[in-house]
């Protein structure tokens, strides 16, 4: 868990000497999910959002979250230029943030300039307090520069996988990791040496179409639940392919997140397959739907063959007491409206709680105090 | 294990907000195992009775965050003002959706939506402390106070202050 905290964000850049492209990373993440935009959506409103989270939105509250107009999800619009900025920005990041942190720690360790590092936080200063006209010119200076060098290096970057693939194709001896031979006709599928001759033999070079890529265009429509009795909405689900189970509230519930994923899965260009997204619906599932599970580590944790059973119940062992406490008050409770004077009895009958209602009166199953530590 | 929108958002928040804090305030979640549960310092704003004093705040995200708001409450009590609960929940418009609205005066504008944040939240806390609202007090004997007795109401929450520092 601890590890999901060094998530990349804007704030990488503010230590570096590119400090200013924290604001122009900031422009390119959906302000719903603070993550780059995944396929973006422009809404009746222009307002830019990734395809789910304002579908989410939407379906909430059937407004713009930024300016509080009304929309309808029909309306939204792929924007197709963000969503190129975004990915193009991200190929970039890596090897920009990587050039800018190592001039950051050259800076910090003197550097052959002393005279930068102290122009380097004046700057962030200024910009705070207005002191445009001077600052943003040196910025900008810095940033040509600094862009031109980042550019050198990107397209170093670039070029090494390149070279590796050449020597790659010229190597007669060479062998594909997973053993899957391209087709040297093109028709794009990929096969094992031995299954390549027969295959040669009938392959008309045209490029089959992929099996794994799935032809998700068509749009779930939305459902007026209230049109819809039990039954009905059940019979949509398994139509749908998803699960049926649950009341009322919590199958509209799923059936808006399906939709929900559907539908933003439709606007990207690299669509995911129906198991991908069905994946997806048991994260929502257990997240925000019907099968939160509160101690889910914990659950996996008993059902292991080496579980510590004396470790688990001396440190549960407040909440057995009070269990057993609580099902001792409520057996005696029941005792007393049945058997008046049976009460003082009971409360010397150590393990009486595991079936107060089966065995009020005398000796109960030895086997209960186990659960209380002992 | 696989986490929710709520919480890779909650993720993104916090590390906005620790390396990049905005002054006077500092939050982050209790244990790193529940993103879902934080506490907040802040800073009395400059020039206000609250000078000087920190104050400590809880943070509750619902699961489906960012579409509902968290609540915020002040622990330890001592925040004597219009719009906090006596039991120290805070009472302001950015922590109500937009859909209840319970003394029909805010606008929406001013209201709960996905784009505001655990930052904005804060730092709209730190000017409420600071600007009173006593349209719609939480705190009516403080409203009361602040309106009709001034001096009385600003005496009231230095003695506070002082006594949630300790002096």
């Amino acid at each position: 868990m601890a590890q999901s905290f060094d998530i990349p964000d804007s704030t990488d850049w503010l230590d570096t000497p590119l400090s200013l492209l924290a604001p122009l990373e900031n422009s390119l993440r959906c302000q719903i999910c603070k993550d780059f935009f995944a396929n973006p959506v422009l809404t009746s409103c222009s307002h830019t959002f990734c395809s789910l989270c304002i579908r989410r939105c939407l379906s909430n509250e059937g407004r713009c979250p930024t300016c509080r107009l009304q929309d309808q999800e029909l309306k939204l619009r792929r924007n197709w230029i963000v969503q190129e900025l975004v990915e193009q920005f991200q190929n970039a990041r890596e090897p920009m943030l990587s050039l800018a942190k190592k001039e950051a720690a050259r800076l910090a360790n003197g550097g052959d300039d002393t005279q930068q590092p102290l122009a380097k936080k004046r700057k962030v200063g200024q910009i705070e307090q207005d002191n445009e006209p001077e600052a943003a010119e040196s910025g900008s200076q810095r940033m040509r520069t600094r862009s031109r060098g980042v550019r050198v290096e990107m397209s170093a970057q670039v070029e090494e996988p390149q070279i590796i693939e050449d020597s790659q194709d010229d190597d007669e001896d060479f062998v594909p990791e997973d053993g899957l031979y391209p087709c040297p006709l093109e028709c794009g599928l990929r096969m094992k040496e031995a299954a390549m001759f027969s295959h040669v033999g009938v392959c008309t070079g045209q490029k089959a179409p992929s099996p794994a890529k799935p032809q998700v265009t068509f749009r779930l429509p939305a459902i007026n639940y209230s049109l819809l009795k039990d039954g009905q909405l059940k019979k949509k689900f398994r139509e749908l392919g998803i699960p049926e189970w649950g009341n009322r509230s919590l199958l509209q519930r799923r059936h808006t997140e399906w939709m929900n994923l559907w539908n933003a899965n439709c606007d990207s260009r690299n669509p995911k397959s129906k198991k991908e997204l069905l994946k997806e619906l048991t994260i929502w599932e257990k997240t925000q739907g019907g099968a939160q599970i509160p101690f889910a580590s914990n659950a996996d944790e008993i059902a292991r063959k080496d579980f510590d059973r004396e470790r688990w119940s001396s440190s549960h062992d407040d909440d057995f007491k009070r269990l057993i406490a609580n099902a001792r008050k409520k057996s005696d409770a029941q005792i007393r409206s049945t058997i008046p004077g049976a009460s003082q009895g009971l409360k010397e009958n150590a393990s009486a709680p595991a079936r107060p209602m089966e065995t009020p009166l005398e000796k109960s199953d030895p086997v209960v105090i186990d659960s209380d530590g002992h | 294990m696989a986490s929710s929108v709520a919480q890779k958002r909650l993720f993104h928040e916090y590390k906005n907000l620790s390396t990049n804090p905005p002054e006077g305030i500092t939050a982050g979640p209790v244990s790193e195992d529940d993103m879902f549960y934080w506490e907040a310092l802040i800073e009395g704003p400059g020039d206000t009775p609250f000078e000087g004093g920190v104050f400590a705040a809880e943070l509750k995200f619902p699961k489906d965050y960012p579409l509902s708001p968290p609540t915020m409450k002040f622990v330890g009590g001592g925040v004597w003002h219009p719009n906090v609960y006596p039991n120290g929940t805070v009472c302001i418009s950015i922590l109500h959706p937009p859909g209840d609205d319970p003394n029909h005066y805010e606008h929406a504008s001013e209201r709960w939506s996905p784009i505001q944040s655990v930052e904005k939240i804060l730092i709209s806390v730190m000017s409420m402390l600071a600007e009173p609202n006593d349209e719609s007090p939480a705190n009516v004997e403080a409203a009361k106070m602040w309106r009709e007795r001034r001096p009385e109401y600003e005496q009231k929450v230095r003695d506070e202050v002082r006594k949630g520092l300790g002096l």
